[in-house]
């Protein structure tokens, strides 16, 4: 269910007050509602104890004497008159199998007391139409009132008061059908234009917020990858989001100073020892014993490509290389074959299509020390590039010994080598899987390595496909 | 430039303690070397000396190497190769746009600094290649783009596949001449530059390499098209097309 509600504060604060407005609105529709039953119910009464306050057969007999003064001749009551409702019965007005409505009764015997009628007895119930003998009596006679549709389903009041013990009821007949128009029809429409007023309104200036918001979020979450640090986010938005984007800003300044301060840094002791170990390098051509210039020089090359991968590592998540969607088979593709050509066991398999956005240098560098790891101490590497899960995997699997479980975390920590390489002629000063590693997390991505279960060591780096 | 007059070189660099032996060495080769400790210095010993190539320094105090290859390429058409610190790709990039026609990185190796030097002078004497003039155009063929400045090849989908510097040479001597007939000894030479000795790898592997990277089916192959009796052919159109480079 909760991953149907909206995520978002946007979509939470439209929702909560969504559900605010409904609910509120339905309390006053039922009390509306309430309200107007209640009326409906008195003016019920009120009609039914009008009907009743009229003696018919007075009334009769005014309209005989008033015809008759008016000197005309007396014929049968026509018009109006035949709709009387008001009748003289001797029988009571419930039928057999009809209850008694008492709380009906005793009110309408209140109304009438207060008009100064005090029947002895008082009876009223609902009926059908249809089941009222007095409406099947009419609708028998009048052809078009039985032609009219529904009427036999209309509810009636039936009423009928007792003016002495044992004399004849005056009985009466209230239709019931009499609802005030369109209560329930006028709070929807009510609530309809609240809701489109209220939302519409909410939205555009919960949008004033949430947009900086994201613009800043997104601003956030690429901030590795962005090359230029000058242009600061705009602030807009309510005060609260102006404050903090301008607080945003100003961590962001700072930060960009100190990687500038780290770069520049960084490039004067690259240029200061590389120079000195240069002028090293060119001396020892002078140096007549070959034996030992190789080896000089072999100690040249070690103390370079530690400095490189220090110098590197320190660089890891601030270059300014371009990202780029890579053919990662090609990429892999290269760095076997600069295997190969140096004559190591390398060999890919496969060549599935797996396109990444990367910064090609590094993500050659990481898999080409993923590569050298395996040849160094698994002595032959295969490299396969993959699509799973959503991930593109650049795997490198060797023949060695592996890493026992509880060393893999080790491994990759800076300045950690395995047991086979401690006599230094194999090399390397420990960084190349932090390297690796720090590469995949800043594409997104980690660093997975793992014993195969045939034997080898597994290392891949899994980074998020291109969109 | 004849073997009895020596190869002139100037060498451009503020450490005395890399300059003095790197001239040491070089005189040693059988190179003349005037020496400058800054770009100042280069400029006023050029005043009397004709060298032949010179050796920067990028990271220099004061004017750099970069503003000093630049003053040499444009008044002098002086080949240069940059002496540089850092192996960035963005500095070779900027090296190479401003005219230098090769690198070395620091620490780099003697002897391969010599060798570098008589290719880059071998290239020059053999005149300026047509395509060497500028190199600030993209290579079109069925969609795909290769940019020679930055090495860069692109599907026809705008996805980058990356290539060696073998086989971008080798793309690059097929694009320059498409529907030509090459056979292997002139893609050798085509595409033997400034490391040789990347190159020494048989041809065939190489283009069975770059086959890989952009056929649809390697053994059908619709580019590179093996023809009979030895060579290759690049069969389909290609089209030069100057970039938006923002400048």
């Amino acid at each position: 269910m909760s991953r149907f509600l909206p995520k978002s504060l946007l979509g939470q604060t439209l929702f909560a007050i969504g559900v605010a407005l409904l609910t509120t609105q339905l309390i006053s529709a039922t009390l509306l509602y309430r309200a107007a039953e209640s009326r409906l119910e008195a003016n019920l009464l009120n009609r039914t104890a009008l009907a009743l306050l009229v003696d018919p057969e007075a009334r009769e007999l005014r309209r005989r004497i008033e015809i008759e003064a008016a000197g005309q001749a007396m014929g049968p009551i026509r018009g109006p008159w035949r709709r009387i409702r008001t009748r003289i019965s001797a029988t009571p007005p419930i039928m057999r199998g009809e209850a008694n409505m008492t709380g009906r009764a005793e009110q309408l015997a209140s109304i009438l007391e207060s008009q100064g009628l005090r029947p002895v007895a008082v009876q009223l119930t609902e009926r059908r139409a249809g089941d009222d003998p007095a409406m099947q009596a009419r609708a028998d006679r009048n052809t078009r009132f039985a032609a009219r549709p529904g009427w036999a389903d209309e509810r009636l009041i039936v009423a009928g008061i007792q003016l002495e013990q044992g004399g004849p009821w005056r009985i009466t007949r209230v239709s019931m059908l009499q609802r005030e128009p369109r209560v329930i029809g006028g709070i929807i429409i009510q609530t309809a234009v609240l809701f489109i007023v209220l939302m519409t309104v909410l939205f555009f200036f919960l949008r004033r917020i949430t947009q900086p918001l994201a613009r800043l979020t997104d601003r956030m979450s690429d901030f590795s990858k962005r090359p230029d640090y000058s242009v600061t986010l705009e602030e807009s938005g309510p005060a609260d989001t102006r404050r903090l984007i301008a607080a945003h800003n100003v961590m962001e300044t700072r930060i960009a100073a100190l990687l500038d301060e780290k770069d520049v840094m960084l490039g004067a002791i690259g240029h200061d020892l590389k120079t000195p170990l240069a002028a090293l390098r060119v001396r020892i051509e002078s140096v007549p014993d070959d034996v030992q210039r190789l080896r000089m020089a072999d100690s040249i090359e070690d103390i370079t490509a530690t400095l490189d991968d220090i110098l590197t590592l320190a660089r890891v998540g601030r270059s300014h290389h371009a990202w780029e969607d890579v053919d990662l088979g090609a990429l892999a593709g290269s760095i076997v074959d600069e295997f190969e050509d140096l004559g190591r066991p390398v060999t890919m398999t496969g060549s599935a299509r797996v396109v990444a956005s990367v910064q090609v240098t590094w993500m050659k560098r990481a898999l080409r020390n993923l590569v050298s790891n395996a040849v160094r101490y698994g002595d032959s590497a295969e490299v396969v590039v993959l699509m799973e899960a959503g991930q593109a995997i650049l795997r490198v699997d060797d023949h060695g010994p592996g890493i026992p479980s509880d060393r893999i975390s080790d491994m990759m920590e800076p300045f950690t080598r395995g047991e086979a390489s401690r006599n230094r002629a194999t090399g390397g000063a420990g960084l190349g899987l932090t390297l690796a590693r720090a590469i995949a997390q800043q594409h997104g991505g980690e660093l997975a390595l793992k014993t195969r279960d045939e034997g080898g060591l597994r290392a891949e780096i899994r980074i998020p496909l291109a969109k | 430039m004849s073997n009895d007059t020596p190869i002139s070189v100037l060498l451009v660099d503020d450490e005395p303690t890399l300059r003095e032996p790197l001239a040491e060495y070089l005189t040693g080769q059988g190179f003349a070397v005037t020496e400058a400790q800054s770009a100042a210095a280069a400029r006023s010993a050029l005043a009397s000396a004709a060298p032949d190539i010179a050796l920067l320094d990028i990271m220099m105090p004061g004017e750099d190497g970069l503003s000093l290859c630049r003053h040499l390429v444009e008044t002098r058409k002086l080949p240069v190769i940059f002496l540089t610190a850092r192996s960035e790709p963005t500095d070779r990039i900027v090296g190479l746009e401003l005219g230098a026609d090769d690198y070395v990185v620091k620490p780099f190796e003697p002897r391969e600094l010599v060798a570098r030097i008589r290719t880059v002078l071998r290239r020059v004497a053999r005149g300026p290649s047509p395509d060497a003039e500028a190199e600030d155009w993209l290579y079109e063929f069925e969609g795909w783009q290769l940019d020679p400045l930055k090495r860069k090849l692109c599907d026809p989908e705008g996805v980058t596949v990356p290539v060696s510097t073998a086989e971008f040479r080798l793309l690059r001597a097929f694009l320059d001449r498409p529907r030509a007939v090459l056979d292997r000894d002139q893609l050798l030479d085509m595409v033997q530059g400034r490391t040789a000795h990347l190159f020494d790898r048989a041809v065939d592997n190489q283009v069975s390499r770059l086959r890989r990277k952009i056929e649809a089916d390697t053994r059908n192959p619709q580019f590179i098209q093996t023809v009979r009796g030895g060579g290759y052919r690049f069969a389909a159109d290609v089209r030069r097309k100057v970039p938006d480079r923002p400048q």
